[in-house]
C-alpha cells in the first residue's frame, strides 16, 4: 500500500476514535441535560467536574490515596521477598520446578478474593487484611515469572561459566540474574499491578480507610457526583501507576 | 468454436510494486510476452526475484499487471478462473483445521461444485497421489512431501484445463523432491493439462517440461526458451541420459549470467538500504 | 548396613521420582500442617484445621440460605458468561474484519480493558440494586474484552496465503468468512473464553461479596461476625471447587478446539 493511503487510513481511523468518544460524552451530556435521567443516579459531567476539583483542591484524597498506597507498598514488597526467595529456590533444580511451577500455576487459577472474608477474620477490617491479600495474590506472578527465569537459563552459559572457574556467587551475578531479569522484572510489574487491584477491590468491599473505601462509602450516602469524582481520581492513579512500572520495566530490559 | 491452440497468451505484461521513488519500489516484469500452447508443460526459472511467481500470479488472476495483457482461452483475464485454473503453492496452503479429504472437497465447494460430485472427485484425486490411507488426517500430521501431494490433488480435483504451480517442490528436500517429480510426470501424462511450472531447480526443470522458460534476472522478462523434445511420461532414467545432460548444460548455460547480475544488484540494493 | 541404605536409596527414588507423587506428597504435608498449626496453636476463633471444616460441610449446606445462595452464584455466574460471549464474539468479529476497525477501536477496547472495573461495582449496584442484575451486568463486563481481544486476534493472523488460495479456487467473501476465516479463530475464540470464564467468575464474585445485604456476601459476613471459620472456609472451599472445575472444563474444551493447531 502507498504512504499517502496509509496516511489517510491513519487520520480516518484517529477521526473515528475521537468521534466515538466524543458521542459517549455527548450521550451523558444529553442524557442529563434533555432526557430526565435522575441527577442522583447520572450526575452532569459539569458537576462531576466541580466535585472532582474540589477533592483535589482541598486535599480530601490524601489519607485515602495514603492508606492504600501504604497497603500497595507494603503487599508488594511481601510479595516480592516471598516470591522472589522462594521462587529462585525452586527454580535450582528441574525436580522441583516439576513439581511446584504446575502446582502454584493451578492455584492461582482460583479467583483470591475469595481468601478475603478469612483474611478479614483473621486481621479485622483495617489495613492488615487488604496487605495479606494483595501479597497473596501478587505473590503467584512473580514466585512463576521468577521460576521460568531463572529456571530456563541456557545450559550452555551456566556450563562454559563453570568451566571458566566461576563461583556460584558470580555464577549468580554475571550469568543467572542478567539472564533472568527480562521476565523477572516482567512478573514485578504484573504482580504490582495485580496487587494494585486486588487493594481497590477488598478496600471496597470490606474496609473502613482507602480509595476503594471512600467510592463506596459515597455510593452509600447517594453522593453520586463526588463518587464519580473519586472513580475518575482512582482510575488517574492505577494509570499513572501503570505507566511508571512500565516504563521501569522497560528500562531495566534495555540494559 | 473450437479452442485455439494456445491456452494462454501473455502479451507486453510489466508489473511494478509501489511507485517510483518509493523506498519499496520494485520493478518485476517488463514487457514479457509468451505464448503458452494448450497441453504442454512449461517451466519458468530464473534467478530469484525476477518476477517469475509474480508473473504466475497474473496469468492466475490473483493480480493484475500495471500494463499488458493476458488472455486465456482468448478471453481476457480479470481476476480469479476458478473453472479454468487451479494453483498449487509453494508454501502449505492446506486448510490446518480440515482434514486431508476436507480440504479437498472445501475447494470444490468454493468452485460450486455439488456434494455427491465433490466426494467422488476426492476420493480418485487422492488415490491419484498416493493419499488414500491419509484421507482423515489433518495436514499437521503429514510430512512436507504428502503435504503437497494433497495440494495437488486439491487442484487435480477441481478438474481445470490449466494447473499453475509455484515452486511446489521448494520447501522439501532432494530426495522427497525427486520421487514427487517423477509421480508428478506420471499424473499429467495422463491428465492432458496445460501447466505452468515455476522452479529453481534445473534438473527439475529439464526432467518435467516439454519447454522452459528462462528469464532475465530483475526486471524479469523471458530471455530465452529451450524445447524438451521427450515423450511423456518421462522415465526415470532419462535423467542419467546424455541428452539430459546437454540440455542441462545448456540451461546452466543461459541462467549463470543472470543469477550473478541478480545476486550482485541484490548487494548493491542491501549497501544502499 | 551399606545394602540396606542402598535399597532404601532405590524406594526413596522410585516414590519421590515420580514427580506426581511429589506434588501430592507436598499438597498432603502442607495441609497436615495447617492441620496441625490450626488446632494447637492458633485460636479456634479464627482458623479451623481442615478436618473441621469438612465435619462442618453438612451444617454448612444445612444453614438456611447457603445453598441457595450458591445457587445464584452458579446461574449468575452462567448467564453473565453467556451474555460475555454473546456480546464478545460479534464485537470481536466486527472489530477485527476491517483494518479500518481495527486501527480506530481496537485502542479503545484495550484502554477499556486495562481500566481498574472495581472502582465501578459500586456504582454499578447503585443504578441496578443488589440483585442478581447486578452481578451478572459486573461479572459480563469482566469477560467481555478478553473475548472480544482474542477473536480479532484469531481473524487477524490467518496466514494470508489461505485468504489466496480461497480466492484462487472461486470463493465468494461470505464463503472465505464462513470457511476459512470463522475456522481459522476458533481456537483464539476458545483461549478468550477461558479468560473470559475467569473474569466473569471473579466479576459476579466481586459483586457477590460487596452485596452484604443478600448471598454470598450475606454469609462471608455472617460467618465473620461470629467468628465461625470452619464455615466460613467451608464456603470459600466450595467456590474455590466451583472455580477449579470450571477452569478444567474450559481447557480442555481449548484443547479440543485447537487439535489442529501447530503452534
Amino acid at each position: 500500500m502507498s504512504a499517502p493511503r496509509k496516511q489517510h487510513e491513519k487520520l480516518l481511523s484517529r477521526g473515528l476514535q475521537f468521534s466515538f468518544l466524543l458521542a459517549l460524552l455527548l450521550v451523558w451530556y444529553l442524557a442529563t441535560a434533555r432526557w430526565g435521567v435522575s441527577r442522583i443516579l447520572l450526575p452532569a459531567p459539569a458537576t462531576v467536574w466541580r466535585e472532582l476539583d474540589d477533592v483535589l483542591r482541598s486535599g480530601e484524597f490524601l489519607p485515602h490515596l495514603r492508606v492504600t498506597l501504604i497497603e500497595l507498598a507494603s503487599a508488594f514488597a511481601i510479595a516480592c521477598t516471598f516470591g522472589l526467595g522462594s521462587g529462585y529456590l525452586i527454580s535450582r533444580t528441574r525436580y522441583a520446578m516439576a513439581v511446584f511451577e504446575p502446582l502454584l500455576a493451578s492455584i492461582y487459577s482460583v479467583p483470591m478474593i475469595l481468601l478475603l472474608p478469612l483474611y478479614v477474620l483473621f486481621f479485622g477490617l483495617g489495613s492488615g487484611s487488604k496487605i495479606a491479600l494483595g501479597a497473596t495474590v501478587s505473590f503467584f506472578p512473580i514466585v512463576l515469572s521468577t521460576i521460568a527465569g531463572f529456571g530456563s537459563v541456557e545450559r550452555i552459559f551456566v556450563t562454559s561459566a563453570r568451566s571458566m572457574g566461576a563461583s556460584n556467587a558470580q555464577m549468580f551475578r554475571y550469568v543467572l540474574l542478567p539472564a533472568a531479569l527480562p521476565v523477572v522484572v516482567t512478573g514485578l510489574r504484573m504482580g504490582f499491578t495485580i496487587a494494585l487491584l486486588a487493594i481497590l477491590g477488598s478496600e471496597t468491599i470490606a474496609s473502613f480507610a482507602g480509595l476503594g473505601h471512600k467510592i463506596a462509602q459515597l455510593a452509600e450516602a447517594m453522593e453520586t457526583a463526588r463518587m464519580f469524582a473519586y472513580i475518575a481520581f482512582a482510575v488517574a492513579i492505577v494509570a499513572i501507576l501503570n505507566i511508571i512500572t512500565t516504563a521501569l520495566e522497560r528500562r531495566v530490559k534495555l540494559q | 468454436m473450437a479452442k485455439s491452440d494456445v491456452a494462454v497468451r501473455i502479451r507486453d505484461v510489466s508489473h511494478q510494486f509501489g511507485e517510483p521513488g518509493d523506498a519499496r519500489f520494485v520493478q518485476a516484469l517488463q514487457r514479457t510476452s509468451l505464448d503458452i500452447r494448450r497441453g504442454e508443460l512449461i517451466c519458468l526459472i530464473g534467478p530469484s526475484g525476477c518476477g517469475k511467481s509474480t508473473l504466475l500470479n497474473i496469468i492466475g488472476g490473483l493480480l493484475a499487471p500495471t500494463t499488458g495483457t493476458i488472455e486465456v482461452d482468448a478471453k481476457p483475464v480479470r481476476g480469479p478462473l476458478p473453472h479454468d485454473i487451479a494453483f498449487v503453492f509453494q508454501e502449505n496452503a492446506l486448510f490446518p483445521w480440515c482434514t486431508v479429504k476436507e480440504n479437498v472437497m472445501l475447494g470444490m465447494r468454493f468452485q460450486g461444485v455439488s456434494r455427491t460430485e465433490q466426494e467422488k472427485r476426492a476420493r480418485d484425486a487422492l488415490a491419484a497421489v498416493g493419499l488414500n490411507d491419509f484421507m482423515a488426517h489433518h495436514p499437521a500430521q503429514l510430512s512436507g512431501g504428502m503435504r503437497q501431494r494433497a495440494a495437488l490433488a486439491r487442484a487435480l480435483s477441481l478438474q481445470t484445463d490449466i494447473l499453475l504451480m509455484d515452486e511446489p517442490f521448494g520447501a522439501l528436500d532432494e530426495q522427497t523432491r525427486i520421487v514427487l517429480g517423477e509421480d508428478l510426470s506420471v499424473l499429467l501424462a495422463r491428465a492432458a493439462k496445460t501447466i505452468v511450472f515455476v522452479t529453481h531447480s534445473l534438473g527439475e526443470a529439464v526432467f518435467l517440461a516439454d519447454r522452459v522458460a528462462v528469464f532475465s534476472a530483475r526486471p524479469g522478462m523471458v530471455k530465452a526458451s529451450i524445447d524438451i523434445d521427450e515423450p511423456h511420461p518421462r522415465k526415470p532414467s532419462f535423467v542419467t541420459t546424455e541428452k539430459f545432460s546437454d540440455l542441462r548444460n545448456k540451461l546452466y548455460g543461459l541462467l549463470h549470467d543472470e543469477i550473478r547480475k541478480s545476486v550482485e544488484s541484490a548487494a548493491v540494493t542491501e549497501l544502499n538500504a | 548396613m551399606k545394602e540396606n541404605s542402598q535399597r532404601n536409596a532405590v524406594v526413596w527414588r522410585m516414590l519421590i521420582g515420580r514427580v506426581g507423587v511429589a506434588r501430592l506428597a507436598a499438597v498432603v504435608a502442607a495441609l497436615l500442617f495447617w492441620e496441625v498449626a490450626a488446632r494447637y496453636r492458633v485460636d479456634p476463633q479464627f482458623l479451623s484445621p481442615p478436618s473441621r471444616i469438612v465435619l462442618a460441610m453438612p451444617s454448612l449446606f444445612e444453614t438456611p440460605g447457603v445453598p441457595a445462595a450458591l445457587w445464584t452464584a452458579f446461574w449468575e455466574f452462567g448467564v453473565a458468561f453467556v451474555i460475555a460471549v454473546a456480546i464478545g464474539l460479534p464485537v470481536g468479529l466486527a472489530i477485527g474484519l476491517s483494518r479500518l476497525s481495527r486501527q480506530s477501536f481496537m485502542p479503545i477496547v484495550l484502554l477499556l480493558y486495562g481500566m481498574p472495573q472495581i472502582v465501578i461495582l459500586p456504582l454499578l449496584v447503585l443504578w441496578l440494586g443488589i440483585g442478581p442484575l447486578s452481578k451478572i451486568t459486573f461479572g459480563a463486563s469482566h469477560g467481555v474484552f478478553p473475548i472480544s481481544i482474542a477473536v480479532v486476534a484469531g481473524v487477524q493472523n490467518i496466514q494470508p496465503i489461505l485468504m489466496v488460495a480461497a480466492q484462487s479456487m472461486g470463493a465468494r467473501r461470505w464463503q472465505i468468512f464462513r470457511w476459512v476465516i470463522f475456522p481459522h479463530m476458533i481456537p483464539s475464540f476458545f483461549a478468550g473464553m477461558r479468560l473470559g470464564m475467569a473474569g466473569v467468575l471473579l466479576g459476579v464474585l466481586l459483586a457477590e461479596l460487596y452485596v452484604s445485604a443478600a448471598g454470598i456476601g450475606y454469609f462471608t459476613l455472617m460467618f465473620t461476625q461470629s467468628f465461625d471459620p470452619s464455615r466460613l472456609l467451608g464456603l470459600i472451599a466450595v467456590l474455590a471447587v466451583m472455580a477449579i472445575a470450571l477452569n478444567v472444563a474450559l481447557r480442555r474444551a481449548e484443547l479440543h478446539f485447537a487439535r489442529w493447531r501447530t503452534d
